[in-house]
């Protein structure tokens, strides 16, 4: 800023300089630079430009044609004399990725586009109230001291464009193709776009909406059911070990910690095998005391109660670390002043220890509740999605969405609609989260606690 | 002023002649990038050319061969049998035959799948559909005159022979015979033997197969009459696993819960194996790939056919081949034909037997003494004669989870069995339109 405040050339203003310069600019990048007798700003504005009409010209402007048209020529096999050779054609899932890739490129030149034409205009203007514009060496210095953390940036964010954007954009779009065994697997059959007709069979079709309503709704039960059994498990064996008499707490606590250290798809295949109804120990063990046993893994709604118990296993000792360790936090004297009004244990619990606790823990909760939505190991190493039902496509009566998207996906390749059920999962977790978030006391008031 | 406007305007026409020159160049560029390719393809003709003379691997081969675990000694010494014959090198990676197809529809056309890959034949037509294997043309009569007429017509899809049979499998019934001496004639027996031995408490158990499984199950249903796809197998328009034959199945598989009085669930082949090698079953359905461990399990091992229908047929179970396929994308088509047909060659296929235990499929191989001897090898060749292969049409994929589902149910539900299968067919019609 201090060297536009120089006043170098005192002369008349030259008016409509900024225009001018603009729509310099705008006819191509760098032209308005020069224009301002930016040269060198100019010339690289000019060379990123013809780098990339090369690149638009050789290769992206087909990338995007590639992305709308998803291919033309199928891959055949093409017979020379005896022998028979495979004859590349366009392969639908590499030129939607290169299309997209080209997409991103184009999103990049056009910001710069608007970046230069800006340019042009703000030191046309500064030109017009007579000013000399920076010479290249001001200006690199000045975007090195004021824009330093910009440029630090934009490595990153092309990154997390590529790696993180682009693969979500690939995944949202193939859920608008038909890209699916049997007919249109590529590379000898295109895949095309086929607009909402994924999500109309997902959401009309008989067989695919009765999984997909039975599935969505089992998960949302699923989710709230395995986060509050083990949120509240875990408070109540936390409160448990902390009460005055216990003896030896420090090895009731690490008895509770164990089914946590166990690696869990261990535990799960183990469980799996304890839970057999006919063959398992636990059923064994209800036999031998006359019992009949439970159906664990084999009735539907056993099936639920199990994952749900299950998962309360491995889930309680994770909330009871966390509650352990807020109790040690909350002041004694609250409690105190308590004893003095005479308050029971129970409004002792409600109205200091559970809200203290509540506090601290619901960004937790809300983690722990979209984590359980897509709770994969649990499901699918304990019951594969098991038992059966005939009325569902894909999918048993215990899988949940993330379950049924990976057997849509590695078992009986339904791209097209596990990538839709993927983007329903996240509009899901996405609304959950942010609407429990925003109820949630701790963003409310950020400065209740220090 | 003026003067500086003109001058201007004259660079404005400077840059965008720049420019087009630019764009120029790229056009330039772009041929010149195409011409490489024209080179590459016009080579690649010179080759072909070549190859009608002399058939020989490409220079620098190198070869990724994808088959299963227990396969894992026989590739080596194949492989090493190979590589001292042509100087190629060998590379084993442990890919099943059951996922093998999934897996080369992805990693082929990436250019990161194997040369040369295992597959049941019953994913032939979903290879084929996706064009992600190359026909067995260089060696097709060689294999067509040494395999069964079944395991090639299993391999091939509309007329092209595709791949290179390495063994046949199908299932039949395993027996200790400390418990039982022979495999009863039909299942009239079955149910009566199980009424003597079976007691739940001790888990003993007379019979047992996967009873939610379409594979395992599909034995009854052949047995009446029913079919997958057709007649033959080709036709996904005409699933007649719901006909009145496919109904009367389904309720047979129903009444047999009377012997077996367990979920579908709670069985499975390692459970089987267990009970089965601690004689607590007396019968126990499975394929070749389990003999060698049975072997080591049970004293006295047999192997016999199912036993007979009450209709007083054949249980038709599936059989499935086993073929070597070469990926369309390999970048050594040569030297993977040629290992493919040399690792099911009928000296490789007797090691294969030796070695694994798998049943060849080559015709010679059947009359040869070793494996004529063999109770074991011999009775899964009866029963082989006697099994209808999968379905190898591309729609073949969408047959076992509906059916899974459907025997499922018939066995823990008491569904009634024309609901389930019409659900079940219901099903698989509405996967493959939606597929399509």
């Amino acid at each position: 800023m201090d060297l536009q405040k120089q006043t170098v050339n005192a002369g008349v203003p030259l008016a409509g300089k900024a225009k001018t310069a603009a729509l310099l600019s705008v006819l191509s990048m760098g032209l308005g630079q020069i224009y301002n007798r930016q040269y060198a700003k100019g010339i690289l504005f000019l060379t990123v430009q013809c780098i990339y009409i090369y690149y638009i010209v050789t290769s992206l402007a087909g990338n995007l044609v590639g992305l709308v048209t998803l291919g033309d020529t199928p891959t055949k096999l093409k017979k020379v004399g005896k022998l028979y050779k495979n004859v590349a054609g366009d392969h639908s899932i590499f030129m939607m990725i290169y299309g997209l890739v080209a997409l991103l490129f184009i999103v990049i030149l056009i910001s710069l586009y608007v970046y230069n034409v800006r340019d042009a205009y703000r030191n046309g203007l500064v030109r017009e109230q007579g000013k000399r514009t920076r010479s290249f060496l001001e200006s690199y210095s000045h975007v090195t001291q004021n824009s330093f953390p910009v440029i630090l940036l934009s490595l990153p964010m092309l990154g997390v464009m590529f790696f993180t954007v682009l693969p979500i954009l690939f995944m949202v779009l193939m859920a608008f193709t038909n890209y699916s065994a049997p007919d249109h697997i590529p590379a000898k059959n295109l895949v095309d776009w086929v607009g909402f007709e994924t999500f109309h069979n997902l959401f009309y079709l008989k067989q695919w909406a009765s999984t997909f309503y039975g599935v969505l709704t089992w998960t949302i039960i699923w989710a709230v059911t395995a986060t509050l059994t083990c949120y509240f498990g875990g408070i109540f064996v936390a409160l448990l070990i902390q009460q005055k008499g216990i003896k030896m707490k420090s090895l009731w606590r690490s008895l509770f910690i164990i089914p946590y250290a166990i690696p869990q798809f261990i535990s799960f295949l183990i469980m799996r095998n304890l839970l057999n109804y006919q063959f398992g120990p636990v059923n064994q063990y209800f036999r031998y005391f006359g019992l009949e046993g439970l159906p664990w893994l084999n009735d539907p709604f056993w099936a639920k109660v199990t994952v749900i118990l299950v998962n309360m296993w491995v889930g309680i000792p994770v909330s009871m670390v966390l509650v352990l360790g807020i109790l040690t936090t909350i002041p004694k004297d609250l409690y105190e002043a308590a004893e003095m009004d005479g308050a029971s244990n129970l409004q002792k619990f409600r109205n200091i220890t559970f809200p203290f606790i509540l506090f601290s823990t619901a960004p937790i909760l809300i983690m722990q509740f979209a984590g359980n939505i897509n709770n994969f190991n649990v499901i699918y190493l304990l019951t594969k999605g098991l038992p059966a039902n005939g009325d569902y496509a894909f999918a048993g009566s215990t899988d949940l969405l993330v379950t049924w998207l990976y057997k849509l996906t590695l078992d009986n390749q339904r791209y097209n609609f596990a990538s839709a059920i993927g983007i329903i999962i996240f509009i899901i977790i996405a609304a959950f989260s942010l609407w429990n978030y925003r109820r949630s006391r701790s963003f409310k008031e950020e400065d209740m606690v220090q | 002023m003026k003067f500086r406007k003109s001058l201007v305007l004259l660079m404005a026409v400077i840059m965008v002649f720049t420019l087009a020159a630019c764009g120029g160049g790229a056009n330039n560029a772009a041929n010149t990038n195409n011409a490489p390719a024209n080179g590459a393809e016009g080579t690649n003709a010179g080759n072909e050319a070549a190859t009608e003379e002399e058939f020989k691997p490409e220079e620098g081969a190198k070869l990724v061969v994808w088959d299963g675990g227990e396969q894992k000694p026989f590739i080596e010494e194949v492989g090493k049998a190979f590589q001292e014959k042509y100087g190629v090198e060998v590379t084993f990676t442990e890919v099943g035959a059951d996922k093998s197809v999934e897996r080369i529809i992805t990693d082929g056309p990436a250019g990161v799948g194997a040369d040369v890959f295992v597959a049941v034949h019953d994913r032939t037509g979903s290879a084929v559909s996706s064009g992600v294997v190359l026909p067995n043309d260089q060696f097709e009569e060689e294999t067509k005159a040494a395999a069964f007429e079944t395991a090639i017509q299993a391999v091939s899809n509309d007329g092209i022979l595709y791949g290179y049979p390495k063994s046949v499998e199908t299932t039949a019934v395993f027996f200790n015979k400390d418990l039982i001496p022979n495999v009863p004639a039909t299942w009239d027996e079955v149910v009566k033997f199980a009424g003597t031995f079976n007691d739940t408490k001790a888990n003993k158990f007379a019979y047992m197969w996967d009873t939610g499984s379409s594979y395992w199950g599909y034995g009854f249903f052949g047995g009446y009459g029913s079919y997958v796809f057709g007649k033959e197998g080709t036709d996904p328009t005409d699933i007649g696993l719901n006909n009145e034959a496919g109904i009367e199945a389904a309720k047979f598989i129903q009444s047999l819960t009377s012997i077996i009085p367990l979920k579908s669930a709670d069985i499975n082949g390692d459970i089987r194996k267990s009970l089965f090698t601690s004689n607590k079953l007396a019968m126990n359905v499975s394929g070749p790939w389990d003999s060698t461990s049975f072997k080591e399990g049970v004293k006295n091992l047999g192997v016999a056919p199912y036993p007979k229908l009450p209709n007083g047929e054949q249980m038709k179970p599936f059989s499935g081949v086993k073929a070597y396929f070469v990926n369309a994308y390999t970048k050594y088509p040569n030297a993977a034909k040629m290992f493919a047909s040399f690792a099911s060659s009928a000296e490789y296929q007797k090691r294969n037997y030796v070695l694994t235990g798998l049943l060849p499929s080559n015709k010679s191989l059947a009359e040869d003494a070793d494996i004529k001897n063999d109770p074991i090898a011999s009775g899964f060749l009866a029963q082989f004669a006697n099994s209808v292969p999968m379905p190898s049409i591309p729609e073949m994929a969408q047959y076992w989870a509906p059916m899974d589902a459907a025997l499922a149910s018939l066995w823990n539900d008491k569904t009634d069995p024309k609901k389930a299968m019409d659900n079940a067919v219901q099903q698989m019609k509405d996967n493959i339109s939606t597929g399509q």
